[in-house]
């Protein structure tokens, strides 16, 4: 989302700097367009430097060869007029100009053309040297004069236009940005809430509903197919129990018969004793698939734990323990009233996990120590025992591996059963933690970690 | 565990799966119960309570007929003898747990022989007292009816909370009973912090039941949970 929300600012970034670098290239092709004629024309034939040199060349009483030359390859005419407005000196003059001039004619074409031809004026010594251009070489602008105030606030302006302009564009890639933002922001969020594998329903009107609409159908493809792969479980474990149900039934009455022979009773046993394990195969397989799709409905109600973990140890013992186990449940005061909000089944399946764990990995026999413990806002169950342990490695694997029910991974490692992932799946949908250690002297110590407000 | 008195109880199967039926038939057979009547769907079983008259219903949920949560309601309307039901799906149990049906008890399918008999067993107990109303400890008999320990030819009065504690014991004699079970079974629901006169309670039981209260034999003491009452062997 965040990298969507740069690409969306360097994105419009670039606009910016695009519409600069087109100003830049503007002015640029504008100075090379007129650099060149303005440069020529403000070569030596340029009125002014024309003006200067001839009337350098007539107060020196005469004019230079290689000036008429300049005047006629450029075809100026000149001319020169006394006080009386008399002409008593020209080069190259046209017919059509008068040779006499009263002092209105003198102040009309000296601000512009004489006959059409843009003429340039100079004071000087013997009178007044008019310098005439062809035709259509120069526009000469007759009402050139601006209020001194306009004049001075020219450089004001322009740095002010500037300023609102860029302003502006600034703002509009502000606002085109927020507005982009705005109405991408939900599609990321789904987006992203899909990836994670849950159900989304985006609902965008304007420009981008078919991008939502296609997210939605890619959210109910999802689901369909979550759905059809937890019912194909659902499907397979019921259709495997009433089977199991006779195995182990019928495996039972074999071990216990006497008058089936001691090979017979030993090897009845195993199949009962791995039938079992296939029964709780199947039982987590449901459950876990149920609760990775959310389809397992949680009957929440004020469960008070100390209650739970006793009644859970005394069903236990109650149930027959082979003696090489021992469990012992310890329930400190300050969690003995302790009551919280959860699904009393499933915390009691989380419990009897691991304990079944304990007792799977340590066939030689261990302590199985139950505790309950109430720090502040964390309500904590702990299963702990003084068995094998387990190696740091594999701690490490536990922990960060996915479990091959989440995992794509083509070496699936189907040993070590559902039983823990089910546990972390009970917790997180209370709300609640795992930790997995070694414990203090030997064995495993399992903690799940309720809180007060979220559980 | 004294469970013989319960062995003369009638039980009624029902579940389409036939062979099931064969299977469950043979283990309580085998455990010792030998009233058993069986019935493939809905329709047999209603039959079969009308007509038997058992003491305990064990309902499969999916019946070819119907199913056994309806099963149980049409029953209701002319007995309420217990019933337990066999499900195969995990969401047959929640919905007995959501919908608070009234069931004794669920078993999931698949179930381990020994676990479908303790189930069995812990609601026949709950729900039909021994007819004898006298239990035999190590050092005295109790006799219920009369509310009375007979030490070695003393008769010591029971009070009624005393008569309520060991009646509780009784029933789940050789099994631990949580002090939260104890106590609701003496003040009712929401019993929070009577843990204390439990244990006077306790206490003064011993006196009366143990030749030496100080080391008791009969009424134990499970530490962290509660408390076993042991019958004379």
């Amino acid at each position: 989302m965040k990298a969507f929300g740069k690409y969306i600012s360097k994105y419009l970034l670039s606009f910016f700097v695009f519409a600069l670098i087109l100003l830049l290239v503007n002015i640029l092709a504008f100075a090379l367009t007129f650099g060149g004629i303005v440069s020529r024309e403000y070569g030596s034939a340029s009125p002014a430097n024309m003006l200067e040199a001839v009337a350098d060349d007539l107060s020196a009483s005469c004019i230079s060869e290689e000036r008429l030359q300049e005047l006629n390859r450029n075809q100026i005419w000149a001319m020169l007029l006394d006080a009386g407005g008399r002409c008593i000196w020209e080069v190259s003059l046209p017919e059509e100009i008068p040779t006499q001039y009263t002092i209105q004619d003198v102040a009309v074409f000296s601000k512009g053309y004489l006959q059409d031809y843009p003429v340039f004026v100079r004071n000087i010594d013997n009178g007044l040297l008019v310098l005439g251009y062809p035709k259509d070489s120069f526009m000469k602008l007759t009402g050139n004069y601006f209020p001194i105030r306009a004049i001075r606030i020219f450089p004001l302006f322009v740095t002010g236009i500037l300023t609102i302009d860029i302003l502006l564009l600034f703002l509009v890639y502000y606002f085109s940005k927020r507005k982009i933002a705005k109405n991408t922001e939900p599609i990321m969020a789904s987006i992203k809430t899909l990836s994670t594998g849950r159900p989304v329903d985006l609902s965008i009107r304007g420009e981008l509903s078919e991008i939502a609409d296609s997210v939605n159908q890619a959210s109910q493809v999802l689901s369909r197919q979550n759905q059809a792969r937890a019912n194909w479980i659902s499907g397979v474990s019921h259709d495997i129990r009433t089977p199991l149900s006779m195995i182990m039934g019928y495996a039972q009455r074999i071990a216990k018969d006497h008058g089936a022979g001691g090979n017979i009773q030993q090897e009845a046993e195993i199949i009962r004793a791995q039938s079992a394990k296939i029964k709780d195969l199947v039982q987590d397989l449901n459950l876990v698939s149920q609760l990775e799709y959310e389809m397992q409905p949680l009957y929440k109600e004020p469960v008070r734990l100390s209650k739970l973990l006793r009644s859970y140890a005394a069903d236990l013992l109650n149930a027959g323990i082979d003696p090489k186990y021992s469990v012992e449940t310890e329930i400190l005061p300050s969690a003995e009233t302790v009551v919280i909000e959860c699904d009393a089944r499933l915390i009691s399946r989380a419990i009897n996990n691991l304990v079944q764990n304990s007792i799977q990995h340590n066939p030689q026999g261990c302590d199985i120590f139950l505790s309950l413990d109430c720090l502040q806002a964390d309500i904590s169950i702990t299963v702990a025992d003084n068995g094998v342990g387990l190696s740091a490695e594999k701690l490490r694997e536990l922990e960060e591996k996915p479990h091959y029910m989440e995992s794509t991974d083509e070496r699936l490692d189907l040993r070590h059963g559902l039983g823990l992932l089910l546990v972390r799946q009970i917790v997180e949908a209370h709300g609640g933690i795992m930790k997995i250690a070694n414990g203090t002297c030997c064995g495993i110590e399992i903690v799940l970690i309720f809180t007060k407000e979220t559980a | 565990m004294e469970h013989s008195f319960l062995h003369s109880k009638k039980l009624l199967l029902v579940d389409d799966e036939p062979e099931l039926l064969k299977m469950v038939s043979a283990i309580l057979a085998d455990e010792g119960f030998q009233r058993l009547v069986t019935a493939a769907n809905m329709r047999e079983g209603i039959a079969a309570v009308k007509a038997e008259k058992p003491d305990l219903a064990i309902l499969d949920v999916m019946l070819p007929d119907g199913d056994g949560f309806s099963l149980m309601e049409q029953m209701r309307a002319w007995t309420d003898i217990p019933v337990i039901f066999l499900t195969a799906r995990d969401e047959a149990a929640d919905k007995l747990a959501g919908l608070g049906l009234g069931a004794d008890d669920y078993i999931a399918k698949p179930f381990l022989p020994q676990e479908f008999l303790l189930r069995i067993y812990a609601v026949l107990r709950r729900c039909y007292k021994e007819d004898t109303t006298v239990l035999k400890l190590d050092s005295c008999t109790v006799d219920f009816s009369r509310a009375e320990v007979n030490k070695g030819g003393e008769i010591l009065p029971l009070t009624a909370m005393e008569h309520r504690l060991l009646e509780t014991l009784a029933k789940n004699e050789g099994r631990i009973v949580t002090v939260d079970t104890l106590c609701e079974a003496l003040w009712g629901d929401n019993p929070f912090g009577y843990e204390n006169s439990l244990n006077a309670h306790v206490r003064r039981v011993r006196e009366k039941i143990e030749a030496e209260p100080s080391k008791p034999v009969s009424l134990l003491t499970v530490k962290g949970l509660g408390y076993k009452l042991l019958a004379r062997k």
